[in-house]
């Protein structure tokens, strides 16, 4: 059978930033997989010698798609090192902000960089192509067009409380740089309110309540036949076209699911944390875990290590500890083992993927559960957490922005903004996965600066043992019918809503 | 029909998610009425890998006509010239840019990186803005370039570039109106204010009433280190996604829509001299400036002193 395997390079696009993917493939199945990040840029040495706030400002640069991200992570690093806790409705207005990047994410990568390709014409057969079509087609589809419309509304949430979206800066060492007016509060839970009912209506098709009481597999299958308007709404689509084609079949992965946790509860709020059940470390919305092989663990930090034998850079004695790791490109280890400029994060020694569906599971989520316990992880799986995850954010957002407003005008910032020498991690989750930022200060001036991003863990290359990153491990084993067209591939790394200009690192300054 | 190609650089993307959030007209609005043809974009096209190869090469030869070439990022150079940092296929991505733009009717920088090249110049990727490294003339494509319709670059700077410049830049092709640009090929229409003009905050600056403290009202020019009197841009007379501004949320503007940008120096804080910031609103006189600071400082009204002012 070996004589008929061929190797294939697959160009991605609609995955923020540059992908390539290279498969061996045989009887129109993959049988291996190398995913390699084509970019080089990073910003962590740029970073080294210049202001301690300087992060704030630099990293949010990183990535269009997740700057709100990097903000928090890069303050929450800082806050750690200044040794403060800012006041309620500095982690409410941080955390609202960070919501809204990501309600709007999940939809748009869901409709316009997944589902786009249900307008493919590698689907001309299925039964629904032609519905696709006036949905998905890309600038065309009613749905794309009506996505990229709504969207953009939930930006300006970001923009009244700091400033702009993309690239702000608000979030400053204990706290955030200036309280929105009352008026603007206002007219963000306006907002949120009126994203919420389009978000039932055009993407689940019923309410955000009647969502979350689906529980089970059985109780999906129910749900999707109970109305029209639940049949037709994006996650009945996304269903019944996924099915047909057989999404639920392919992009399994290794089920090694990690969160860093995110979204810290302020002191004195009617938020419950997500799940209360041990191993919960943290009072945060969305809960830090490990799960391998469907045991949980806690989530230890000091378990993670950074993995440089089939990337592009100079080679560190074994894998390093962010606080330990360096970024020195080497690419004329181009032709060697070395693949990508991504990076390979391991947990405890595990390649894991993080991102939507890994929350879900760690939260205990019955639905999610059901399906590990049953077919198993699959590209179908991970894309329906990710569609609908805003309805477990756009509530909470409602509550918190209406706790900001009723007590307007209480502390937005603690300490004096300075940050000392020191040493400080900043994690939080992005929409597409757990981020971490490792800094230390020196002198006043930043001495070290490492960023892990979902996509390093989700895109990494191979380990020195050998064993492949998230997506390369989701990919064996899909069938490609068209390699030329190779729309099964790009349904499994898509899953896993890959964003490129953040994990690939970058260069350091000549001096 | 306007045939647009999107090519995507040594960036972030930002520029394209800004894009995104422009409202009069909105994307898909903008594209519908200007009949755009929407070659490629790496974030929003359907093309197989096949197809986007027969793409380029009609590209190339000019068999297919493009009219703009939208560069995002910076041309990456690294290591030794070679571009590999950027190569996709390990073919390196500056020569898919020399190759559009020599066929391109008009070519447009988006955003500072693709601009004047912003965070990788000096450093080993040998970052170039298209037609500035930084604030030089020449950068990839040489100072003496220009597209087919006899124009230079025009260079629509911001980190990232606000969201309604681009459309406005094609709208104004599209109706065949001169685009008059500054020295440093941005849009005067977008560029030609100060991002100081229309501060919510301009009655501190005016009195001198500084924000020393985060949370404060007050400008945030004197110890912030905000350089809105200091660049040009419409942030303040356009709004950041209908709303806001950086400087309304008590953030400091950061400059970037400057060649220079980023400054070596620490952001959020203001080099001084003496109390008073080395870098003067553009175009002062020092000696003036510091006689009118004072002056006004001493005039505050007590509104402003105990910031009852909404900003």
């Amino acid at each position: 059978m070996s004589s008929t395997r061929k190797i294939t390079d697959i160009p991605l696009n609609r995955v923020e930033g540059d992908l390539e993917v290279r498969v061996e493939h045989g009887d129109g199945v993959i049988t291996d997989a190398w995913s390699a990040g084509i970019l080089y840029r990073g910003f962590e040495n740029l970073m080294i010698g210049r202001g301690p706030l300087d992060g704030l400002v630099m990293t949010p640069r990183i990535c269009g798609i997740c700057s709100t991200t990097h903000l928090m992570a890069a303050v929450r690093a800082l806050d750690a090192i200044a040794g403060i806790t800012p006041p309620d409705n500095a982690i409410r207005l941080r955390n609202i902000a960070l919501m809204a990047e990501h309600v709007q994410s999940d939809v748009r990568q869901s409709v316009m960089m997944f589902m786009a390709d249900f307008a493919n014409p590698a689907h001309s057969r299925h039964s629904l192509f032609e519905q696709a079509q006036q949905r998905y087609t890309t600038m065309g589809g009613s749905s794309f067009i009506d996505v990229i419309r709504e969207t953009k509304k939930m930006l300006e949430v970001v923009a009244m409380i700091g400033g702009q979206w993309p690239h702000s800066s608000y979030m400053v060492p204990g706290g955030i740089a200036f309280e929105p007016s009352q008026a603007h509060l206002l007219q963000c839970l306006q907002i949120v309110r009126g994203y919420r009912q389009w978000y039932e209506r055009r993407v689940l098709g019923c309410s955000i309540e009647r969502w979350l009481a689906v529980d089970s597999r059985a109780a999906l299958d129910a749900w999707l036949e109970e109305n029209g308007a639940q049949r037709e709404s994006e996650v009945g689509f996304l269903l019944r076209f996924g099915r047909e084609f057989g999404l639920d079949t392919i992009g399994r992965g290794n089920e090694a699911f990690m969160s860093c946790g995110s979204l810290d509860l302020p002191a004195d709020t009617a938020v419950q944390a997500s799940i209360t059940s041990a191993p919960v470390q943290k009072r945060q919305l969305v809960a830090a875990g490990i799960v391998r092989h469907a045991a949980a663990e806690a989530f230890d930090g000091a378990k993670i290590a950074e993995d440089v034998s089939h990337a592009y850079y100079k080679k560190a004695l074994g894998a390093l500890h962010p606080f330990a790791g360096e970024t020195q490109p080497h690419v004329t280890e181009r032709g060697g083992d070395a693949y990508s400029w991504i990076k390979a994060p391991r947990y405890d020694g595990s390649a894991v993927e993080t991102g939507p569906l890994a929350e879900a599971v760690i939260e205990c989520r019955p639905l999610f559960l059901d399906f590990l316990a049953g077919p198993g992880a699959s590209s179908l799986t991970r894309q329906l957490a990710r569609l609908t995850r805003p309805a477990t954010l756009l509530t909470v957002m409602e509550t918190w922005l209406g706790e900001c407003i009723s007590t307007h005008g209480t502390p937005i910032i603690a300490g004096d903004g300075l940050v000392p020498d020191g040493q400080g991690v900043g994690l939080t989750q992005a929409a597409r996965g757990a981020l971490g930022h490792w800094v230390s200060i020196k002198n006043g001036k930043i001495a070290h600066y490492q960023i892990i991003t979902p996509t390093a863990w989700n895109g990494s290359p191979r380990d020195e043992k050998g064993v492949r990153g998230a997506w390369e491990e989701a990919l064996v084993g899909t069938p490609i019918a068209d390699p030329g067209n190779p729309v099964e591939a790009g349904y499994v790394v898509r899953s896993f809503d890959p964003c490129l200009v953040c994990a690939v690192h970058t260069v350091k300054r000549t001096s | 029909m306007i045939s647009l190609y999107w090519l995507q650089c040594g960036g972030c993307g930002g520029d394209t998610m800004s894009l995104l959030g422009t409202e009069t007209p909105d994307v898909p609005t903008l594209m519908q009425s200007l009949g755009i043809d929407l070659l490629w974009h790496p974030s929003l096209s359907n093309l197989s890998p096949a197809g986007q190869e027969a793409l380029l090469a009609d590209l190339k030869s000019g068999a297919r006509p493009l009219d703009v070439l939208v560069v995002e990022g910076a041309v990456v150079h690294g290591p030794a010239g070679t571009g590999l940092f950027d190569a996709p296929g390990g073919r390196p991505r500056k020569d898919l840019v020399a190759a559009l733009a020599g066929q391109a009717r008009f070519v447009v920088a988006i955003g500072t990186c693709a601009s004047f090249g912003c965070f990788g110049v000096g450093g080993e990727i040998e970052a170039t803005g298209l037609q500035f490294t930084q604030s030089k003339k020449g950068g990839f494509l040489g100072a003496d370039f220009r597209s087919k319709s006899g124009l230079p670059v025009f260079n629509l700077a911001g980190c990232p570039c606000h969201h309604d410049v681009l459309g406005n830049v094609l709208l104004a092709l599209a109706a065949g109106a001169k685009v008059e640009l500054d020295e440093l090929q941005r849009p005067v229409d977008w560029y030609g204010m100060t991002v100081h003009q229309g501060c919510m905050r301009n009655e501190y600056h005016e009195y001198r009433v500084e924000e020393e403290d985060f949370g404060e009202k007050g400008c945030l020019f004197f110890h912030k280190g905000c350089h809105g009197p200091l660049v040009g841009g419409t942030c303040n007379k356009t709004l950041w996604n209908q709303r806001s501004s950086k400087t309304r949320a008590g953030v400091p503007c950061f400059g970037c829509t400057n060649p220079g940008f980023p400054t070596p120096d620490p952001f959020f804080e203001t080099r001084n001299i003496m109390g008073i910031p080395i870098e003067l609103p553009m175009g002062i006189n020092r000696a003036h400036y510091m006689v009118y600071k004072g002056m006004a400082a001493a005039a505050a009204p007590e509104r402003l002193k105990k910031r009852i002012t909404e900003v």
